[in-house]
């Protein structure tokens, strides 16, 4: 570390070109040194794999012997042959589509409640962030699974209330919600994005609004949601990228086979299984990439949208 | 402050390193130190252990599926292994049947099986013939003991010549169930050994009608397959790449019944059958809701011990049973391909076969014991439903007919398939004869994209 001080000192103060020059490929080997970790393992872990998958998305390959080339074949199959690849397309759509807006809403509205000054409100915070830590975890998926069980506690709850208990795991659709309410119990990092977002407003617009006599509904719809609304399309995009990209849940709530009846064939989960169920692998880079082109498009149509209803204090005015 | 930094930044290295290091306790990258957790962390990032002082440590890995009391006694075989050669160290890694081939597959891509592996029928095609286990055919009388073993059961691992699986044991089908359960609920004291598919179903309408299960409904591909054979067909052609049997009636008749039994709740719905899988305890058997479970021999022993009564035993429905039923090597131990101990592995499992006094300790749970001196010296010390399985056995032995040639490639999609549309037809979404037509559509079609 000294010695670090030191050099950085000798070439302000030093006499030579030559010495400088010395030292800054000296410090750009440090740098890169530094860099390399990310470097090597961007490499290594990152492009590479994502090149290799590319050209594996035009072969068969069985992960045991050497690719062969089939040229467009694993996509023609995907787009015209495999019932099941549209079924685990419907099923992921339904997943994003009905899960992303639940959970940002969620998230909002729990942000809202928080973001009133409260000497607990760090505890709060705390708490309603910790579902979205363990979230992601096969214990949370195991509990998951047992509480919608036959015997579990929401058919539990739903029986006291005189309802009729739900076979989470006869129907599809059921499964598929069980799932979707999964994801929307982890709101916690989109909640503290808007929490963020929610104190960068400032408090004189709704000073100004109360004197106008707003009320608290106005006052959300004509302040709060307009000046949210670029945090809303960070958080959506970042949840829909991330909610295409699904695969534990499903795969532990369904023991790795998407049951009921492909009910929780997510696409991922469906990518899995060809990939390590059936040894297509060739097949399961195809689909990998046509996951990446149809997230990519379903982002930059989102970004297209935000001209429409992001309002941008900066530029507005 | 730097210093501080610098201290923290250092932990925090130590830390990820140990974190690696405890994720790939398992592996072979794990350090030699020993097998516990307290171990690895005490030797911390220094890599290797000290170790012993003997000559060339092994470190074996081995991998089985199974339940808990069949972890449990393999890995005090293990301890005894160890125990015998202290130059030997097994690291265990086991799994449930479904997670025990999901986590196989990727090992093997990577060329990081464990050395030894608990093989099945159904998959020894596909790992042996991509050249992932090892012709066990030059350990035979070398490092593996099989003086007291026959040839014919030696040959259940056998595929082109090559012997890709040791055979652990004898197995078979049948029907176990609780006699008192029988009286109660279905009104009879026994189940006639002759009985027929159309007894089963009468039987199965008499315990739903007092609300309790018969059965837990069948491994599909297996009973379907006995059935197909009673038949004088197979699930899978044997030579070519597509199903074994021409008429779809037989799959509309066989699923359709049961797919009845589930409608009129004889039978749990796949519902329920899914959120049980692998879990032995919550079996229905074992609770008490259910009279008998179709299953293999060698698992009769763990279900016998958790059910509330003593279990009975009964071949399956007929007609023609004997062309049905069928001895099968209950599993395998191979060796892999990238192991760089066989000598080893081939020992271990030598000793597994064996050692009497470890098959004490297996109790029959991986099949009846292939060597005639184990089967002999376990004789006396067999308990009552140990002694039931020997018989069965030996009764099938005669009441049975030859093992048809190992699943193809491709047999995962077919089971997948199968699963799947047997699914949709418990259910009542689909009709029996658009679940055979479908099965057959999506058999044909993974078995010929194996082929490639």
């Amino acid at each position: 570390m000294h010695t670090e001080t030191i050099k950085k000192r000798v070439p302000r103060f030093g006499s030579g070109r030559r010495l400088r020059s010395q030292l800054t490929l000296k410090d750009h080997l440090t740098g890169y040194a530094f860099i390399s970790p990310f470097v090597l393992g961007f490499l290594m872990f990152t492009l590479i794999p994502i090149g290799a998958s590319f050209y594996l998305s035009f072969t068969d390959y069985d992960l045991f012997t050497t690719p062969a080339w089939v040229g467009l074949d694993n996509f023609t199959e995907m787009f015209t042959g495999d019932q099941r690849y549209w079924n685990s397309v419907k099923v992921t759509f339904i997943y994003v589509f009905a899960g992303v807006p639940l959970r940002l809403a969620f998230a909002l509205f729990i942000a809202m409640m928080l973001n009133n000054a409260s000497k607990l409100i760090g505890v709060y915070r705390t708490t309603f962030y910790l579902p979205s830590i363990i979230g992601g975890s096969v214990a949370v998926a195991i509990m998951w699974r047992n509480l919608f069980g036959n015997e579990g506690a929401v058919n539990a709850i739903l029986t006291t209330m005189g309802l009729e208990p739900v076979g989470w795991f006869a129907d599809p659709l059921a499964a598929l919600w069980m799932l979707i309410f999964l994801s929307v119990w982890q709101f916690g990092s989109s909640m503290l994005i808007f929490l963020a977002g929610l104190k960068n407003i400032p408090q004189s617009y709704y000073e100004a609004a109360n004197v106008d006599g707003a009320n608290a509904v106005q006052r959300f719809f004509k302040i709060t949601l307009p000046l949210l609304s670029p945090i809303i399309l960070f958080n959506a995009v970042m949840q829909t990228i991330a909610a295409f990209q699904t695969f534990v849940p499903a795969y532990i709530i369904s023991k790795g086979e998407g049951t009921p009846m492909d009910g929780t064939l997510l696409y991922s989960l469906y990518l899995f299984r060809q990939a390590f169920v059936f040894f297509e692998m060739g097949y399961a880079a195809a689909m990998a990439w046509v996951i990446l082109v149809a997230i990519a498009i379903i982002t930059a149509l989102l970004f297209l949208s935000s001209r429409y209803w992001v309002h941008y204090e900066s530029k507005g005015g | 402050m730097k210093r501080l930094l610098m201290i923290i930044l250092a932990c925090t290295l130590v830390f990820a390193l140990a974190a690696c290091g405890g994720n790939n306790g398992p592996s072979p990258a794990a350090n030699n130190g020993g097998s516990n957790a307290s171990n690895n962390q005490g030797d911390g990032g220094q890599g290797n252990g000290t170790g012993e002082q003997e000559p060339d440590p092994v470190t074996l890995r081995m991998a089985w599926w199974g339940g808990q009391p069949r972890h449990d006694y393999t890995l005090k075989v293990i301890e005894m292994y160890e125990a015998a050669n202290p130059h030997v160290n097994i690291e265990a890694e086991y799994a449930s049947w479904d997670d025990y081939w999901q986590k196989l597959a990727p090992q093997a891509a990577a060329n990081e099986m464990p050395d030894i592996i608990q093989m099945d029928l159904s998959y020894l095609t596909q790992y042996a013939e991509k050249g992932q286990l090892e012709d066990l055919t030059s350990y035979l009388g070398e490092q593996i003991d099989v003086t007291n073993i026959s040839e014919n059961a030696i040959s259940g691992g056998k595929l082109d010549e090559a012997i890709y699986g040791f055979n652990l044991g004898v197995n078979t089908i049948q029907f176990q169930y609780n006699p008192e359960l029988l009286k109660s609920a279905a009104g009879v004291d026994a189940i006639d050994p002759n009985w027929t598919w159309d007894d089963y179903a009468e039987l199965s309408k008499q315990a739903a009608a007092n609300g309790v299960y018969f059965d837990t409904g069948v491994k599909e591909d297996v009973f379907f397959h006995y059935y197909l054979r009673s038949h004088g067909h197979s699930l899978y052609h044997p030579t070519e790449p597509k199903l074994g049997y021409e008429d779809d009636a037989l799959f509309v008749d066989f699923f359709g019944r049961l797919a009845a039994n589930v409608q009129a709740g004889g039978t749990p719905t796949p519902d329920i059958r899914n959120q049980l899988a692998g879990n032995i305890e919550d079996d229905p058997v074992v609770k008490g809701e259910a009279i008998g479970i179709f299953q293999w021999t060698n698992q009769f022993v763990a279900v016998n011990n958790l059910a509330p009564a003593e279990l009975e035993m009964q071949p399956l429905p007929g007609p023609d049973a004997e062309e049905g039923l069928y001895l099968k090597p209950s599993m395998f131990f191979s060796v892999s391909k990238n192991s760089e101990h066989k000598d080893e592995a081939a020992q271990f499992i030598s000793f597994f076969v064996n050692d009497v006094e470890a098959n004490k300790l297996i109790n029959g749970d991986r099949g009846v014991p292939v060597s005639s001196a184990v089967k002999e010296a376990l004789k006396d010390s067999l308990s009552p439903e140990q002694a039931k399985i020997f018989d069965f056995i030996a009764w099938a032995e005669n009441n049975s007919s030859p093992l048809s040639p190992p699943d193809p490639l491709g047999s995962a999609g077919v089971m997948d398939a199968l699963k799947s549309w047997v699914e949709k037809l418990d259910f009542g979404n689909v009709t029996a004869e658009e679940a055979a037509a479908g099965f057959r559509a999506d058999a044909e079609k993974a078995l010929e994209r194996a082929q490639n």
